[in-house]
């Protein structure tokens, strides 16, 4: 059977961290789709706000250095191409696996790190 | 007195507290409380031999106190998060930490606010707060930024540290060098802080300055084969050892031509020039080396006519091919205005009028006041000092261009 990814857009304002009162409403709406496609859910994760992203390009190709930068990606031309979720002790860590990630290292590509949302 | 030890000493006490409490949130949280204790017991107690172990012993328990009540109050999962940190902070014995447990720990800390991942005016802010314990309204000043956006700079970057994942650690041996670049910026940047104080009253604090040189002497004692760093450590030794006597009885800064150069660090300056050789025979001239090349040239010079400008120019040309920036540039007039005349410099600096930062920044205008006062041109001199303080210099700089104003004005 063919798979699809479901990429999730919300405003920032619409987010709300584990800790305040009306994250179990928040949440609820998502166990509803849970209950509705559960069949379907191949995997999937909540995701932690932009300004915890980093993003990563490998200057002068595959083995070239890393640069980082502070922030999400801003997107221009390029697209969004697949994801990965990769576990590691930290960023560095994570730095150290995702530079191999080929658009990280060819030409315009970009490979984006946030965190996994906190307490999920 | 009691304030400038906690200050001197809060960045080293901080550092070790990040690693005991596995958080740089706890770990200020437990500083804050142990200096309001300092601040209540030592004017009556007097000063502990050893401040540092003294605040961390204090802190400790705080942090200890402090976690265990969150860990009552708190879920079985939170509990296990924290366990880690208690046993850490438990264990630690009260004995003054050895000295090299306590640089490791600052050099931690150090790449923790130099991270890549955090925007690089960010990194200073929140080494300047951190490791030198400024506040943020000191720190907003000395950016002529207002202080919210300081504020909101650390408090992000902080938020980065903990939700990002990044790390609590000096990097592996293969990413040194690529981390490298943003940590001697930083600690350049603390000593320039200190060694000139963009504004406030003060010429220079040279409680930062010192920091700054310690910490580059642990970045040299890291990696003692990279040139960059050595040169780094020999331009503050060697910048620093003339700090003496920069500022005059009335208050007014003593400029290089005036120096009592008797009241130089003279073992400061051998060692500059000693690492300076040392770090330019690897053959790698970097722009770190080659100022401290410049800055060792006008400490052994016996006076300003005696310096080897030529020579620093050459330096000024290498310099510019690696770091075109304005102040460069301006550095460079200034050497070619002694080689070539003060017109000659004259005509640089005009070339750099319409340069991004130029018109803001009141050295440029007040090396062009001078080259103009020199070459007879008083009206001009003159208009060149107000637009000097128009840019609101520090109050000693101030008081210098006004001393100069009411002389060719």
């Amino acid at each position: 059977m063919p798979q699809f990814i479901a990429l999730i857009y919300e405003p920032a304002t619409a987010r709300i961290s584990p800790d305040n009162p009306q994250f179990a409403s928040y949440m609820q709406a998502y166990n509803e789709f849970g209950a509705v496609a559960g069949h379907a859910i191949r995997g999937g994760a909540a995701l932690d706000v932009p300004q915890h992203a980093t993003t990563i390009h490998v200057e002068g190709g595959r083995e070239g250095r890393v640069v980082m930068t502070d922030g999400p990606f801003a997107e221009g031309k390029e697209f969004l191409g697949g994801f990965y979720i990769l576990e590691a002790e930290d960023l560095d860590a994570a730095v150290a696996l995702a530079r191999h990630i080929p658009a990280a290292w060819r030409d315009g590509g970009r490979v984006e790190i946030r965190p996994s949302m906190p307490g999920m | 007195m009691i304030e400038e030890t906690i200050r001197v000493e809060g960045g080293r006490v901080l550092a070790t507290l990040t690693r005991l409490t596995g958080s740089l949130d706890r770990a200020e949280d437990a500083l804050g409380d142990a200096v309001l204790v300092a601040l209540e017991r030592w004017p009556v107690e007097g000063v502990p031999r050893n401040p540092a172990a003294w605040l961390t012993t204090v802190a400790r328990r705080k942090a200890l106190d402090h976690l265990r009540r969150e860990a009552q109050r708190d879920d079985r999962e939170a509990l296990a998060v924290h366990e880690l940190a208690v046993h850490e902070l438990a264990d630690a014995s009260d004995e003054p930490l050895p000295w090299g447990v306590v640089e490791d720990d600052l050099l931690r800390l150090v790449f923790t606010c130099c991270h890549p991942a955090l925007a690089p005016s960010a990194r200073v802010a929140l080494a300047l707060r951190l490791l030198c314990g400024l506040t943020t309204e000191e720190i907003a000043r000395a950016f002529l930024e207002p202080s919210a956006t300081i504020g909101q700079r650390i408090a992000r970057a902080k938020a980065k540290i903990a939700a990002a994942g990044i790390p609590y650690r000096v990097p592996e041996a293969a990413d040194l060098p690529e981390r490298l670049d943003a940590v001697l910026a930083v600690v350049y940047v603390l000593f320039t802080t200190g060694h000139h104080s963009p504004m406030g009253d003060a010429l220079q604090r040279v409680d930062l300055a010192r920091e700054a040189i310690r910490l580059a002497r642990l970045l040299v004692e890291l990696l003692p084969h990279e040139p960059e760093c050595v040169g780094l450590l020999a331009l503050l030794l060697s910048a620093h050892a003339r700090s003496h006597g920069r500022v005059d009885e009335l208050g007014q800064p003593r400029l290089l031509a005036d120096a009592d150069r008797s009241r130089w660090d003279r073992d400061a300056i051998t060692e500059a020039v000693t690492l300076t050789g040392q770090a330019l025979r690897a053959g790698s001239p970097g722009p770190y080396q080659l100022q401290a090349a410049i800055s060792c040239l006008h400490s052994v010079a016996p006076s300003v006519a005696a310096t080897d400008w030529p020579q620093i120019v050459l330096l000024y040309d290498l310099l510019l091919a690696r770091l075109p920036t304005l102040a460069v540039r301006v550095n460079r007039a200034v050497a070619v205005a002694e080689v070539d005349g003060p017109a000659a410099g004259l005509a640089l600096l005009d070339a750099l009028r319409d340069e991004r930062g130029a018109q803001t920044w009141h050295l440029f205008h007040a090396v062009r006041a001078d080259l103009l006062r020199r070459v007879g041109a008083k009206v001009q001199a003159a208009e060149a000092y107000r637009q000097a303080l128009a840019c609101e210099p520090n109050a000693v700089d101030r008081r210098f261009l006004e001393v100069r104003l009411g002389e060719v004005g």
